[in-house]
């Protein structure tokens, strides 16, 4: 199984290979800039259209960051709302045939440190320098190693998790696609240049692997964050 | 180079996701949510308003309402006291009026009986001075001679005086 094509290659510091993974994600960028202006240049009073949908969205997330957070925390909303996009967007893009953002490891890490650092930073600015140190000790000072694995083993369960589940659904796409082929050859002896049997089944399966999956992690990363970042910044 | 990377590797990617994570968050922050949620918190200000508005002009309504009910109240007591004070004071000058043309009809009365009186005594001294002379004339007659004036004048008055007191 090989990793994300790079598509071009940066010539500096001997070569920065630029993925389809970060070229997928400009367009993810792009089709959300070009969205968002649509809908956000000219704002209604009475909201109409797809503007309700934008406004559902927003005061979704700002409902469940005020769930799971709690109060005061409607600052991480936008950063929520992105997260959310990136994701859910990331792994729907496979839909188009093109590899799932979330399929790279690179992708899911990079925002599992964000939320590392978040979590890390807001208990501190939260707790004090002294005090965040002293939690590593609670409730016994044994437990001081077990506190700072947990903390560290976060952001790798993260990123796994997501990215396990969007490219283990990748995996078996492929899989299926290529066992209906081979069966196709079987049944036809490869006098049929189409690999028929690779209508219907892939499509269906791929409401759950490529769909549900795709905006069902989307949602998990988001709520281990807000959990994550939630219960560091608690005073 | 062309061709793929690992399938599990940590690489030059991680960087630019953390910068598209950075660019999408700034379009999400200022282009979805900062509108929208000024939109949003527009509309809730413009509707509290309209609520608070109509609440005040209820609370003034009523407050008006009062207001007029305790103005016509006043005014009916008012009406009721000014007739009251009219009544009052027309019966007090009718009394007053009456009073004076009773002191008139008084003044006229005993204004009369004064002059009934004058006119009384200036008859009764005319008569007496009629009767006199011609006592005089009729006794000076009968004796065919001269009486002495004065005394039988002063002698006819008082017969004439007597004649009066009858």
């Amino acid at each position: 199984m090989e990793g994300p094509k790079i598509i071009f290659t940066i010539p500096l510091l001997g070569g920065i290979p630029v993925t389809e993974t970060v070229v997928n994600s400009w367009f993810i960028i792009l089709a959300v800039f070009i969205a968002c202006r649509l809908i956000t240049r000219r704002l209604q009073k009475v909201p109409s259209g797809v503007q309700v949908l934008a406004e559902k969205y927003v005061t979704m997330v700002c409902k469940l960051v005020d769930d799971t957070m709690g109060k005061n925390k409607q600052r991480y909303a936008p950063y929520i709302g992105t997260v959310f996009l990136f994701s859910a967007l990331g792994s729907l893009i496979s839909l188009l045939g093109c590899r799932a953002v979330t399929a790279d490891l690179n992708t899911t890490l990079s925002w599992a440190l964000v939320t590392f650092v978040m979590t890390q930073w807001g208990g501190i600015r939260t707790k004090g320098l002294l005090s965040w140190l002293k939690g590593f000790l609670d409730p016994v000072p044994v437990m001081l190693p077990m506190n700072i694995m947990s903390e560290l083993v976060n952001p790798i369960s993260l990123s796994f998790r997501h990215f396990g589940n969007i490219s283990a659904g990748m995996v078996i796409t492929m899989l299926i696609y290529s066992g209906l082929a081979a069966l196709t050859n079987i049944v036809f002896q490869g006098l049929l240049p189409v690999p028929i049997f690779q209508l219907g089944l892939p499509a269906i399966l791929s409401i759950y692997f490529d769909v549900f999956s795709g905006v069902l992690q989307a949602f998990i990363f988001c709520m281990l964050t807000m959990v994550f970042v939630g219960m560091a910044t608690d005073p | 180079m062309e061709g793929n990377t690992n399938f599990v590797s940590i690489d030059w990617t991680l960087l630019f996701q953390w910068g598209n994570l950075l660019i999408l968050y700034l379009i999400v922050k200022h282009f979805l949510f900062s509108p929208i949620q000024k939109m949003i918190a527009q509309r809730q200000n413009e509707v509290k308003a309209i609520y608070d508005d109509a609440e005040k002009a209820q609370q003034d309504a009523m407050q008006m309402k009062e207001e007029y009910t305790r103005h016509l109240e006043n005014a009916k007591d008012e009406a009721n006291e000014i007739l009251k004070n009219a009544n009052k004071k027309a019966v007090l000058r009718s009394e007053e009026i009456i009073r004076e043309a009773q002191e008139k009809a008084q003044n006229i009365v005993s204004r009369a009986d004064v002059q009934i009186e004058m006119e009384k005594r200036r008859a009764f001294e005319e008569v007496k001075k009629d009767i006199s002379d011609i006592a005089l004339l009729a006794a000076s007659k009968v004796v065919e001679r001269e009486l002495s004036s004065e005394e039988h004048q002063k002698l006819i008055g008082e017969f004439i005086d007597h004649v009066g007191d009858c």
